[in-house]
């Protein structure tokens, strides 16, 4: 307040003005409170209201053990459970993790003589197939039966990791189990969903790395045959490391640049999604 | 136009069952709709088959839409021919990219070289298995059409399902032919024989029921809800070792259907044992063939014990047919260190 003589020369309104901003602040201050108070009560209410229910519970179980108590007619100590209850109650929440642990894609079970483990594909967040592998471990840990494709080189990624590496085993099992899923799925999506762009038979083989089919794309109303062939070079992906995409030879240039952007975009692009691009472009 | 061509059509639509015969020719694509309507499907099966062979004569039909029909009615009803399962071996390891045209090509040249009077036809289907139906002939004669061999391959796998034409002397020139196609080395028959193509797959590319123990959700089958006996005066004496019948059973064959096989035939080459003093038969081995058939063996094996007619845990002898894949064996005496009898691979 020391300030109001000192500016009192320089004018009345820069005075004004600061117990204006003064009653303001203190206005703020108050509604805050006020506010608060509101929150205070509203949650004393809550409590009232969850102790009441509480108390209702409560109440409930009550009847219950009584009942349970008037039905066996010995009397028990309430509410104590028994060691065997708790441990069967720990069993079956970790069989339930263990459950679980399928959707990390590699999940196994201890059998009588070694170990089983299954092996669950995805694409797109869908699960695909799910493929088993029982080992023996002893004496030394053998596959002793298994659900796995003849085509999937299983013997050779074997002879290389399951002694020494299992991990790396089931990893790179994995990654070719997968591949070869998502390889398939891709194939099989673009049959179910753009058969009517495809002219003729899609060939492809059991390990899904060789695709070869005729597709039209029309273009200033006429269409164009293209022929391509994909080859998936790298079993372990399911994106072609080669592309060839070719159209008739008397086409016009700009088909063929066509056919050369197509040919970029399948070796990028999911089969099913490049040709979804197709349909909206 | 060759007549016998129009005459193999017709003997052709003849083996097909009538309400089929319209989606078979429809599925062959060689008469026009407009001709197909012109066939009246509810005649006699004669009838049909003369009116298929008179458009088929209108349309000049060759031998290849011949033999394309009847590899349709082949792959349609597999279960009309005996398929015996072969393995293919190659000395260096590695999967190669398998191209189908190059297969074709091979299996041609190969046979053709060697036969210059042979029907070779190829179908493709998507389930990547090609089909090869084979008319043999001799240097001097035309080839038969109605003794074919059919081969039923799915790329860059080791397996070859064939059914062998009733000439069987072209059986080595066929398996020839396969191994140079498919760039093996070596081709054996695995002893593993059924009517039921679809069942062989099964076994040989391992998508049969195996029980394989996991702590993943498996797809809920439904069971036949055993009826628990109803009149609760009646009490399950036996039920534990019911329980544990089923366990086994469970086991050995797993939660699926089993895969159907025909036969299982077991030849035994034992030495007879007997007391010194009897002098029977000592040196001599006790030959003895054993032969299990039922329409549907290892559902009948599995159902043996649940029944009450052997006792759980089968032989392993019988059980092991589909994770040994074939049901012809051989038991022999096992060498010197142990008198039991094995089975031979």
């Amino acid at each position: 307040m020391e300030g109001g003589k000192a500016c009192a020369p320089s004018g009345v309104f820069a005075h004004l003005e600061m117990l204006e901003m003064q009653s303001h602040e203190a206005a703020v201050k108050q509604e805050e409170m006020e506010q608060q108070e509101e929150k205070l009560a509203r949650l004393k209410a809550t409590v009232q209201e969850l102790r009441l229910q509480r108390d209702d519970l409560q109440a409930k179980v009550d009847l219950q053990q009584k009942g349970q108590l008037g039905k066996e007619g010995v009397v028990l100590p309430p509410a104590q459970p028994s060691a065997r209850a708790v441990l069967e109650w720990k069993i079956k929440s970790l069989k339930a993790m263990l459950r679980l642990f399928y959707l990390t894609g590699i999940s196994g079970k201890l059998t009588k003589k070694g170990v089983c483990f299954c092996i669950s594909t995805a694409y797109e967040g869908t699960y695909l197939d799910s493929y088993y592998l029982d080992l023996l471990t002893e004496p030394e840990v053998q596959i002793y039966r298994h659900s796995v494709p003849i085509f999937i080189p299983l013997e050779e990624i074997a002879k290389k990791y399951l002694q020494t590496d299992i991990r790396r085993f089931l990893s790179v099992l994995s990654d070719h189990l997968n591949a070869y899923v998502q390889r398939r799925y891709q194939a099989d999506q673009l049959q179910k969903h753009f058969s009517d762009q495809i002219e003729g038979k899609l060939q492809r083989n059991s390990l899904c790395d060789l695709l070869v089919f005729n597709y039209n794309v029309s273009r200033k109303s006429k269409t164009f045959l293209f022929k391509v062939r994909l080859l998936y070079g790298d079993l372990c992906c399911s994106l072609p490391t080669e592309a060839v995409v070719s159209c008739a030879s008397d086409a016009p240039a700009s088909v063929a640049e066509m056919a050369a952007a197509h040919s970029g975009l399948f070796r990028r692009v999911a089969l099913h999604k490049a040709f979804r691009s197709f349909g909206s472009a | 136009m060759d007549e016998t061509v129009v005459e193999y059509i017709r003997r052709t639509v003849l083996k097909i069952p009538r309400d089929k015969i319209k989606a078979v020719l429809q599925e062959w694509d060689f008469l026009s709709e407009k001709q197909l309507q012109t066939i009246k499907f509810n005649q006699i099966k004669d009838n049909i088959s003369y009116d298929v062979a008179q458009l088929c004569e209108e349309n000049s039909a060759d031998i290849k839409q011949a033999a394309i029909l009847d590899i349709i009615y082949n792959y349609t009803y597999p279960n009309k021919r005996l398929w015996s399962v072969y393995q293919m071996r190659k000395t260096g390891g590695g999967t190669e990219t398998f191209d189908l045209q190059v297969l074709k090509k091979k299996f041609k040249r190969q046979l053709r070289s060697v036969l210059k009077n042979v029907t070779i036809n190829f179908r493709e289907y998507e389930d990547s298995a090609i089909w090869i139906r084979i008319a043999w002939g001799t240097p001097y004669t035309k080839p038969n059409q109605y003794k074919t061999s059919y081969v039923v391959y799915h790329s860059q796998t080791p397996y070859v399902f064939i059914s062998p034409s009733v000439l069987k002397s072209n059986l080595p020139l066929l398996c020839q032919a396969l191994v140079v196609a498919s760039n093996y080395h070596d081709i054996c028959a695995m002893e593993l024989r059924s009517h039921s193509l679809n069942s062989l797959k099964d076994i040989v590319f391992k998508t049969y029921s195996q029980n394989f123990q996991t702590y993943c959700p498996k797809p809920i089958q439904e069971r036949n809800v055993a009826p628990e006996s109803e009149d609760l005066r009646i009490i399950q004496e036996n039920r534990s070792e019911k329980e544990r019948i089923k366990r086994l059973n469970r086991e050995v064959f797993g939660d699926g259907p089993q895969p159907q096989l025909e036969f299982a035939q077991y030849k035994l080459e034992t030495m007879f044992k007997s007391n010194p003093k009897m002098d029977v038969l000592d040196k001599e081995p006790f030959r003895c063939l054993v032969k299990f058939s039922s329409p549907h063996l290892l559902e009948s094996l599995k159902s043996l014990a649940p029944a009450g007619m052997a006792d759980a845990a089968l032989s392993p002898l019988l059980t092991c047919i589909p994770h040994k894949a074939r049901n012809y064996f051989k038991i022999k005496e096992k060498k010197a260190f142990s008198p039991e009898s094995f089975v031979t691979r």
